[in-house]
């Protein structure tokens, strides 16, 4: 308690000069703006990447064991779906079928390019109880109709240019998906990705018909991308995963709703470039933060060399000299923050809209570039802290 | 018993048998700068005690090493050779801990004043306070005391920014002082004070020094304020060319003043005499001269009685008793003859004694000295 009716010294000489406060705070700032872009754009990317996951039911899912990412078009037989639906403890097991390099979409009206681009189209039996998407499931009559999709698009910057909002014209616009005419019957929600434009969603059979080259000889829909299992209501998915590891052979991977979020995040962590780099703009982030609070400790140090040697003389310890610098750090760490906060929050919801990426804000983020800012204003303030040890009474007299 | 090497009697040694702890003792300290060649020596062989409750000033040109004597005894500066204790602690060798513990008990005032410019007057002043763990109701109480005496009432919450220097430097005063420190170490406190200011310091200086036993060393040039000081040192290339205890000088003074050879010599020619002369201690019934044996020394008694006794024909006859102020011996040495009485010790006595070439050197620049000398001689024949 005694400590806390001290003079706040650390306080009163970062708050002395407003100017060099605003600088500090502006520094500070912009290197937490830097590391939340990192981890905005980061998260962004993986939480796109699981978006398809997280618009799933289900509790279990069959991938192809070949089948490295969601965008990897590794599929496996339809019988493990039906051998699936076997196992004990299982509710109902929907097979899911994916499209992506025949999957070409083409604007064919008035004054649009007319080029085909590729988007997702994401094939399922309409009475399998798959998506989570409200607007699927409210929409499913209208897929029923040959030629029939719904579409989702990132809201701007897209290469097709749909009357999004306007259901009736929507489903005039003539187009093509590959090479076929297509009627778009109308929209459902799907964040933009990495990899995907956009998505389509159809039944299975007009599904068959797009795109029959799926496999070279027989049915369309003998191989499957996704199979989504439900378990029977009280029973433990992760037990149920085990029992329909064992059953099935060793051509698909079983997994949990988790383990499929978390091998999908760590393929993109991991096996690709961008995790990488991503990590190293945090890292630059942390150290621009570095240099800035060093030289913001270090002059206010070296502006009052005299003083804090009196101090010395007067009988301050090392170990309050150094209290007094990480107080400092922490106090400088923290005013930062919060402007780097605000706007770093703007420009989420800016390049949000701009780009349809999931930017938001989340806790987890927030507290590990918290976490981050206070390290790195600590760690400079331990580096310009040998300045102050270094004042040496000596000369005052 | 003997000293073993004569003490100056302007020393302050003699307390009149008070024992009074001694605040610093500085024996054989020797100070170094630079390293191989350019090692320069800048203290020689420094010897000092400051007693309790004593004001010194430290004189001397610059450079001659003061103010390095002042951070060796501030231990803002490592002991290299010799011993320094200052406040009963040994500071040769000392631990970083045991240094850091007895600079709380110190109190600096630097020529500048080195304020916080981001606290106020009272912050700045607290900032001592806090690290002695003085109580807050008690350290508000006597911050605002010393401001307020210091003529800064009215600015105690005033940062640094809006006091003026002489202003910012009362501050810096204030700091040094409001912890109760043992040890006051100044360096030109009054340098940026114009005279009224640099009074009421100096006599806040003497009021520390009377109520509290707080001991006040300071580097000065300022001529306004040397009479508050108990003792003068003079430092000359790192030696200390003298170390005078001004009260006890006076009172030597005033008692040489009383020999009718020296009654109008100039208060600096007396103060010379008192430099020169050295302490001697007799315990009672010790023979001090002896009729016969040729005169060396001009005796003044500072404390203790005597008898002067005359041998004439082998019969001892007592002549007279002299006490504390009176002296004796002189006229062996007027006359160059042999010791005309013997004085012998009633009781334990200190003596302040002057030699024979001294002496006669003192005389000899008194130009009323032959005049008078021909009075004494006329009037004894």
């Amino acid at each position: 308690m005694a400590r806390l009716r001290k003079t706040p010294l650390a306080w009163k000489n970062l708050t002395h000069d407003w100017r060099r406060l605003a600088v500090a705070v502006a520094g500070i700032g912009f290197a937490v703006l830097l590391m939340f872009t990192q981890v905005g754009f980061q998260n962004a990317l993986f939480d796109s990447q699981v978006k398809l996951i997280d618009d799933l039911q289900g509790d279990i899912f069959l991938v192809s064991r070949a089948k490295y990412a969601l965008a990897a078009e590794k599929r496996f037989p339809r019988e493990l779906i039906n051998q699936a639906r076997a196992c004990p403890g299982v509710a109902g097991a929907y097979p899911l079928y994916t499209e992506l390099t025949l999957s070409r979409l083409k604007n064919l009206a008035q004054g649009s390019s007319r080029k085909a681009y590729p988007i997702r189209t994401i094939g399922f039996h309409l009475e399998d109880p798959v998506f989570n998407s409200p607007a699927i499931n409210a929409q499913r009559l209208a897929l029923r109709g040959p030629q029939s999709s719904l579409v989702a698009l990132r809201s701007t910057r897209s290469n097709f240019d749909f009357p999004l909002d306007d259901p009736a014209r929507l489903a005039a616009t003539p187009v093509e998906l590959a090479n076929q005419r297509l009627r778009l019957a109308g929209v459902f929600e799907m964040g933009t990705d990495f990899a995907h434009d956009g998505n389509l969603a159809m039944s299975a059979e007009n599904f068959a018909k797009y795109f029959p080259q799926r496999v070279a000889a027989g049915d369309p829909l003998s191989v499957v991308d996704l199979g989504i299992v439900h378990v029977n209501t009280g029973a433990s998915a992760g037990e149920v995963r085990d029992l329909l590891d064992q059953i099935l052979d060793d051509r698909v991977l079983v997994l949990t709703r988790e383990q499929f979020r978390l091998q999908e995040v760590k393929f993109w962590d991991d096996s690709t470039p961008i995790g990488i780099i991503f990590n190293a703009g945090k890292i630059i982030g942390f150290v621009v933060g570095m240099v800035i609070c060093y030289q913001v400790i270090y002059s206010d140090i070296a502006d009052h060399m005299p003083e804090f040697a009196t101090l010395k003389a007067m009988g301050y310890s090392t170990g309050y000299f150094l209290r007094l610098i990480v107080v400092e750090a922490v106090l400088l760490s923290l005013i930062g923050f919060v402007p780097g906060l605000a706007v770093s929050s703007a420009l989420y919801a800016i390049l949000a809209r701009a780009t349809g990426l999931l930017l938001t804000m989340t806790a987890p983020s927030m507290a590990l570039v918290l976490v981050l800012t206070i390290a790195m204003c600590i760690a400079s303030g331990l580096l310009a802290v040998r300045k102050l040890l270094g004042a040496d009474p000596a000369n005052l007299f | 018993m003997p000293a073993l090497k004569p003490l100056p009697a302007t020393s302050g040694i003699f307390t009149g048998g008070q024992q009074i702890p001694k605040t610093i003792k500085v024996s054989h300290v020797n100070h170094y700068f630079g390293d191989g060649e350019l090692r320069k020596q800048a203290l020689h062989d420094n010897r000092r005690e400051v007693k309790r409750g004593e004001i010194v000033i430290m004189t001397g040109p610059s450079g001659s090493g003061k103010t390095t004597l002042l951070t060796l005894i501030g231990t803002l500066r490592t002991v290299q050779e010799g011993s320094l204790k200052v406040l009963g602690r040994e500071l040769h060798g000392a631990s970083r801990d045991q240094i850091v513990e007895l600079r709380r008990e110190l109190g600096f005032i630097f020529q500048a004043h080195n304020l916080f410019e981001s606290l106020t007057a009272y912050q700045n002043v607290n900032r001592a306070a806090e690290l002695a763990g003085m109580d807050r109701g008690l350290a508000r109480q006597r911050i605002e005391m010393l401001l307020t005496r210091l003529g800064l009432g009215q600015r105690i919450h005033y940062k640094p920014k809006s006091l003026s220097g002489g202003q910012k430097q009362r501050v810096a005063i204030a700091r040094g002082l409001v912890h109760q420190p043992k040890l006051v170490l100044a360096d030109e406190p009054t340098a940026a004070l114009d005279e009224q200011s640099g009074r009421e310091v100096v006599t806040l200086f003497q009021e520390l020094a009377r109520d509290e036993g707080c001991t006040i060393v300071m580097v000065t040039h300022d001529n306004r304020i040397l009479d508050v000081a108990d003792r003068i040192v003079n430092m000359v290339d790192g030696h200390i060319r003298s170390d005078v205890a001004v009260h006890e000088t006076s009172v030597i003074c005033e008692f040489l003043r009383q020999f009718p050879l020296f009654a109008d010599l100039q208060t600096s020619t007396l103060t010379e005499v008192a430099d020169k002369m050295m302490v001697e201690e007799a315990e009672a019934s010790d023979v001090i001269i002896r009729q016969g044996d040729p005169g060396e020394l001009f005796y003044l008694i500072r404390s203790g009685e005597v008898d002067v006794v005359v041998e004439e024909g082998g019969r001892r006859r007592k002549v007279a008793e002299l006490g504390p102020g009176q002296y004796f011996g002189e006229a062996a040495l007027l006359r160059d003859e042999p010791r005309n009485a013997t004085i012998i010790a009633r009781t334990n006595c200190v003596f302040y004694t002057l030699g024979k070439a001294d002496f006669k050197d003192v005389l000899a620049r008194s130009k009323s000295f032959v005049e008078e000398l021909r009075n004494v001689l006329a009037s004894r024949t």
